[in-house]
């Protein structure tokens, strides 16, 4: 800190030794010694005034000038552009008013002022500890317990939303509700939202929500009934939110067969009704938000879901072609060679048609952005259906043309012993040698030879 | 291939069909059923989700207005936002 001068010195002690008799002081000077009592007062650096506002002008720069005033006193107040144009409350002549801020001593002009920070219409305390003492006591009641709230439904076919229909709060749900879950309808119980009998137009609608839900499951139509209630309203003044502070607002909310999404005013704004509700959102559109799921989720939770499933499809058309495979080995060995070629080639095709439909799927699902992702399950199925019918078509085929239905017409495999090999030409057996005689239901021993003479 | 007693896709609900396709998923996953079992089922679930992402995609909020008809019973009818009436 920088030490006092000797000038300040001098000036905020003139009682002290160097005064030697009258001194003139210029007007800088004077003022100093104003402004640096003014200072120097811890009561005047944050304090709260009440009191009636006088003439109010705003400057071009959009300060407001203002006086505040009672019986026997004013005193001038300047509040900044940049701190008043933060309060949905505004100065205006003939309010009674609760300023905060502090006093100093504008020297340019010998104003002394209230630099105000905050400005709240007079009553707003009471508010406040009414606000408190309603709330301990219905707390004590045990309304806003944890242990009694309820879970929303996952999906709601039916929102019913109690608002006011003028403003923009019922269009913002609707927007939010089409936007996110397009599949749900939503009913508006119309209501007063503040004002003089707010609280019995609060209480009415959801009366008659609930006669109409009861209407419904009577005739049997329950399905139809809303399965959440939305309880909204836009932002405003502590005066402007006080219905949803009301006992009557408070206990309809409680006593409410439905569970209640409180959606009021802007996320700083928390009233008794916020407690009561099974959830409270920040805001309208949040609460909309919170009652009903994302398409956009639920489509990518679908896509997945599809992605498992084409997985878990492919999986099982390998094991298949892997069966079929194995079957074509066992053709190999005991076909006739020229049927046997024509066979392959045709259940080699077929096969490579299948693994060809899961491969360009597999290609295709992981170039797939989200539009994609919505068809792709159709172009898939075709070409998996095609893939399926080539299968038990290929199936068909290698039955009709497996070694039983030859055998069956009179032929046999022979086969030498040794090594299981298929003799094709009389010189493959050695004269006198051991051969398998395979005909059609059974295969029998034999030799090679009986008294030819090997060529 | 679908079993006949399976009820027609396009008369299912979003929540029947979603339940349906979760179902299609976890058998199909679990394995063990012949290619010809898996292939009907692979083919539901494909048209199951089919069904699911077109009742997304063309359904469109429905929007209605409680209101006292005369002799006091109360009836939803249909309003288009704007056009909601004040409270009565």
């Amino acid at each position: 800190m920088r030490p006092p001068s000797r000038e300040e010195d001098e000036l905020t002690t003139p009682a002290g030794p160097a005064a030697s008799g009258p001194r003139i002081l210029a007007v800088t000077e004077a003022t100093r010694v104003v402004a640096t009592l003014v200072r120097s007062d811890d009561r005047l650096r944050d304090l709260w005034v009440e009191g009636e506002v006088g003439r109010v002008t705003i400057s071009t720069a959009g300060h407001a000038y203002f006086t505040l005033k009672d019986e026997k006193s004013q005193l001038q107040c300047v509040w900044f552009r940049d701190e008043r144009i933060r309060s949905a409350f505004q100065p205006q002549t003939g309010l009674r008013v609760v300023a905060h801020g502090h006093v100093d001593y504008y020297e340019p002009q010998g104003a002394l002022q209230l630099y105000v920070e905050t400005l709240q219409p007079s009553g707003v305390g009471d508010l406040a500890i009414r606000f408190e003492q309603l709330k301990a006591r219905l707390q004590s009641e045990g309304l806003f317990e944890a242990a009694r709230k309820r879970s929303l439904p996952a999906r709601p076919a039916t929102i019913a939303v109690i608002t006011s229909p003028t403003g923009a709060v019922w269009k913002d749900v609707c927007h939010v509700l089409a936007r996110r879950w397009p599949l749900a309808r939503v009913v508006l119980v119309a209501c007063q939202v503040q004002g003089e009998g707010s609280v019995q137009s609060i209480v009415g609608a959801f009366r008659r929500l609930e006669r109409h839900v009861e209407a419904l499951r009577h005739e049997g139509r329950g399905g139809e009934a809303p399965a959440v209630t939305i309880l909204a309203r836009g932002g405003g003044s502590m005066e402007d939110l006080w219905s949803f502070n009301d006992e009557r607002v408070v206990r309809a909310i409680v006593g409410h067969p439905l569970p209640v999404v409180c959606g009021i005013g802007h996320e700083v704004d928390v009233t008794l009704a916020d407690f009561a509700a099974d959830v409270r959102a920040p805001t309208p559109s949040a609460a909309a938000e919170l009652v009903v799921p994302d398409q956009a989720e639920l489509a990518a939770s679908l896509a997945r879901g599809a992605e498992r499933m084409h997985g878990a499809a492919a999986r099982g058309l390998r094991s298949a072609a892997l069966d079929v495979a194995a079957e074509r080995r066992l053709l190999d060995q005991l076909h006739p060679a020229a049927r046997l070629a024509a066979s392959r080639e045709r259940a080699g095709d077929l096969l490579e048609r299948a693994t060809r439909a899961v491969r360009v799927r597999m290609t295709d699902r992981r170039r797939a952005d989200e539009r994609l992702a919505e068809r792709l399950p159709g172009l898939v199925a075709g070409r998996l259906a095609v893939a399926g019918g080539s299968l038990s078509t290929a199936a068909a085929s290698l039955a009709a043309l497996g070694p039983g239905a030859t055998l069956e017409r009179g032929y046999a495999i022979v086969r030498r012993r040794v090594d299981g090999a298929v003799v094709r030409d009389p010189a493959e057996a050695a004269d006198g040698s051991p051969l398998l005689i395979r005909v059609a239901r059974g295969e029998f021993p034999a030799r090679a030879g009986d008294g030819r003479q090997p060529t | 291939m679908t079993d006949p007693t399976d009820p027609p896709i396009e008369r299912l609900t979003f929540d029947e069909a979603l339940a349906e396709l979760q179902r299609t998923v976890a058998e199909l996953e679990a394995g063990g059923q012949p290619l010809e079992r898996s292939i009907a089922l692979y083919e539901r679930g494909v048209a199951l989700h089919e069904r699911c992402a077109r009742l997304l995609a063309e359904a469109e909020l429905k929007v209605q207005q409680l209101v006292t008809r005369a002799g006091g019973a109360l009836t939803a009818i249909d309003v288009r936002p704007e056009d909601a009436r004040e409270a009565e």
